[in-house]
């Protein structure tokens, strides 16, 4: 008996106390075979007779076990019904006679599947890396493993990784997005109006938070991030202030009233003094007030004559500006000009957020807000429907916390300490900051074209992707992408991503509701995904709000067993 | 792989394509169009395996007189069992073996006048038709009804299977004349209509 013991080797022993070892997972079956492709134009693969065509999608997983031991993970761009004979198009065989139909299927005709290699893991290696060849004809095609999803996207339980849907018909598969490489970059979030991009932008706000990966500044134009949206059903979900009741998430609102009446809890209210706006300020509404280039410049001329207050001034109807009677008299400004200019900036008397004297500055406030690490989401109340109001806002703001970063990038240049914290500044409607007409001209060009070097970038919400600065689209790292009809959006979309002309049917597949199209610097590969469902009890839970209460009711919950009153309170 | 020692005639003349045998009586179903036959090699356990792709039976002199006389029933019974002129029955050469393997290919030499010519039993057809490498030699042999001959012998090699799994080797024999006639889908579908005939 000794011996035999002694003849054990170190894994007979393991086996004899913990029980042989399970086998190793055999692959899901076999789609098909590797018959043709280009590493450039994808591979064609012939499906075998017993895959059934109808069960697989554009935009799907697939990995070729290559015979070196290789795995080619691809994603599936196109299937196609294909015939041995074109004939048989023609005149196709009596199929009524299920022997006739079990011959000529997969044979004489069957599907193909057209995939696009892009990640490569060796046999002996444990990190996938881009491809750089293909698979010999007849190589293996399998559906990936939820294992093989894991390996290339990471593991959702990772620091900074945050689930944020399915692989397509891989259902209990997570997809775990790589938050620290989607703030990296400029982010985009782009899909026609109706497929979800609001719910799916906020989704990606609440994984930034959760993982503090960075902080957020959102311009909520349509009230949404902040304390509760809605579905298009009119259900109620909660806002990020809800989610993350701990203090993670402050509220700013540009209209007081709006807030109270939708019940939103506000930290503060912003109000701008017209002696703190600027010149640029009003630029980047040019095309929006109709300003001439002439008057823009005058723009610059009035600041500098009328100094600080020049804004108030030219709306004050019984300011005589005497300062500018020379530069009248001279002809430095034409009097047509200055009125024009004074009649634009009348629109600003609409807006109450705009007052003649304001004590506290706002910028101030996010700044310090933003330093102690809390997300901002500034409310724009019935503001929101005035494109004008949200431009000069998001403008105004923007701009200084930019110059605010700039500053203290550069006072830290050289040591780590002093950096401030990342910023992700959320903008919608993000072609009217960016379209190449003024994308130069504003701040939100700048942030896009100059990466991550002022630990700024920006996260867009677009349903025109078309509209933007092809320059600054090419800047965007990641693009999530839900459904795009137009042509033109789809190519910038896809504009200055590698291989992205082999993607353009499976976004133009994708469902109205709850897919996208991930593709970029923060996915090693291009994944079509069904987005998790925003504003379910499972949804809150695994964001730490227990059973989906908000905490207001936690609180009165804990104050009702403190008190003795609760009626569950004999339990405990 | 227990050989059949059921006769069906001699070796009239021969070649490595194919060959003529010669029989004296037709009894049911043998000789058979489409059936499957062996002829032992020169070497000890070698053998040649065809196809029987036409069954002529001449006539004779006496034959001749016979038609126009109307002659008593033993007479045309004498006839038929002790015939002048014997029946022919052709062959397709589609494989060789040696004993334990079976090759689809035409035999190196052609079996020798006056031998046997036997009958394969099911357990031999069943493993000549494991594979259908030789569905390529008919196809393409230009004095054969090679669709009939295939579909005769698919028939024949179905039927020597056990019901269960006879559908299941008239699919994949049919797909492997879907990947050989692809070119010619009209045909095809002719070959595939008879093989259920």
């Amino acid at each position: 008996m000794d011996e035999t013991m002694n003849e054990r080797t170190p894994e007979q022993e393991l086996e004899a106390f913990f029980g042989p070892r399970p086998a190793e997972p055999e692959p899901i079956g076999q789609l098909g075979i590797v018959v043709g492709g280009s590493l450039s134009e994808g591979l064609v693969v012939k499906l075998d007779r017993s895959t059934v065509i109808e069960g697989l999608a554009v935009g799907r997983y697939v990995v070729v076990r290559g015979r070196t031991g290789r795995r080619f993970f691809s994603i599936v761009t196109d299937v196609q019904l294909d015939a041995l004979n074109p004939l048989i198009q023609k005149s196709p065989p009596d199929t009524s006679d299920p022997f006739m139909a079990h011959v000529y299927a997969g044979t004489a005709v069957f599907g193909q599947l057209e995939i696009s290699p892009m990640l490569v893991l060796d046999s002996d290696a444990s990190e996938p890396r881009p491809v750089k060849t293909v698979p010999s004809h007849f190589t293996s095609v399998y559906p990936a493993s939820e294992e093989e999803v894991a390996l290339i996207f990471g593991q959702e339980e990772n620091r900074g990784f945050f689930h944020i849907g399915e692989p397509l018909e891989m259902e209990g598969t997570h997809v775990a997005l790589d938050l620290e490489r989607f703030v990296e970059r400029s982010a985009g979030v782009f899909g026609k109006t109706g497929t979800g991009k609001t719910f799916l932008t906020r989704m990606l706000l609440a994984g930034l938070i959760k993982e503090d990966v960075a902080v957020n500044l959102v311009f909520d134009m349509h009230n949404e991030y902040g304390w509760k949206g809605q579905t298009e059903a009119r259900q109620e979900v909660k806002g990020l202030r809800q989610l993350f009741p701990g203090g993670e998430v402050s509220v700013f609102t540009l209209d007081e009233a709006s807030s109270r009446r939708r019940g939103s809890k506000v930290d503060a209210v912003v109000r701008i003094g017209y002696d703190r706006i600027e010149p640029e300020d009003v630029d980047s509404l040019s095309s929006l007030m109709a300003l001439s280039d002439v008057q823009v410049g005058a723009l610059y001329f009035l600041r500098r004559i009328l100094g600080r207050d020049w804004v108030g001034r030219l709306l004050d109807e019984n300011d005589p500006l005497a300062e500018l009677d020379v530069a009248l008299e001279r002809g430095t400004i034409h009097g047509g000009t200055l009125g024009a200019i004074q009649r634009k900036l009348g629109m600003f008397r609409r807006f109450d957020f705009l007052q003649e004297r304001v004590q506290e500055d706002p910028v101030r406030q996010i700044l310090d807000y933003l330093d102690r690490g809390r997300n901002v989401i500034l409310e724009f109340g019935r503001y929101g429907n005035s494109l004008e109001a949200y431009i000069l806002v998001a403008n105004y703001i923007t701009r200084r916390i930019h110059e605010h970063y700039v500053q203290r990038t550069e006072a830290a240049l050289g040591t780590r300490e002093g950096e401030p914290r990342p910023l992700v500044i959320t903008i919608e409607e993000a072609h009217k900051f960016l379209d190449p007409t003024i994308a130069r001209h504003t701040i939100f060009g700048t942030i896009a074209r100059e990466l991550r070097k002022y630990n700024v970038t920006l996260f867009i919400v677009d349903q025109r992707p078309s509209g933007i600065d092809p320059e600054v689209m090419s800047q965007i790292g990641t693009r999530v992408t839900c459904l795009l009809d137009d042509e033109a959006d789809i190519r910038a979309v896809f504009s200055g991503i590698s291989g992205g002309a082999t993607l353009r049917e499976v976004l133009a597949r994708l469902d109205t509701r709850q897919q996208a199209l991930l593709l970029g610097h923060a996915v090693p590969m291009p994944v079509v995904v069904k987005t998790r469902t925003y504003g379910t009890p499972a949804f809150y839970a695994a964001l730490g709000v227990p059973g989906g209460e908000d905490a207001e009711d936690v609180l009165e919950r804990g104050r009702s067993l403190l008190r003795g009153s609760a009626e569950d309170a004999e339990g405990i | 792989m227990s050989a059949s020692d059921l006769q069906v005639g001699r070796v009239l003349r021969a070649s490595t394509r194919g060959f003529a045998l010669g029989c004296a009586v037709m009894q049911p179903e043998i000789p058979a169009f489409g059936s499957f036959v062996r002829a032992e090699g020169q070497v000890s356990g070698q053998a040649i395996y065809g196809l029987i792709y036409d069954v002529s039976v001449e006539d004779d002199p006496f034959v001749r007189q016979f038609i126009g006389a109307n002659p008593p029933e033993e007479v045309v019974r004498d006839q038929r069992e002790n015939r002048q002129i014997p029946i022919e029955v052709r062959v397709l050469a589609v494989g060789c073996g040696d004993g334990e393997t079976i090759r689809h290919c035409l035999p190196a030499q052609p079996p020798v006048t006056l031998d046997w010519l036997y009958q394969c039993n099911d357990e031999e057809v069943r493993t000549f038709t494991e594979r259908f490498d030789y569905f390529r030699l008919v196809l393409e042999a230009r004095e054969v009804p090679a669709d009939e001959l295939l579909a005769a012998s698919l028939r024949v090699a179905a039927a020597a299977r056990p019901e269960s799994e006879r559908e299941g080797f008239l699919i994949e024999a049919g797909r492997e004349l879907v990947r050989l006639m692809a070119g010619e889908p009209t045909r095809l579908e002719g070959l595939l209509r008879r093989l259920r005939a």
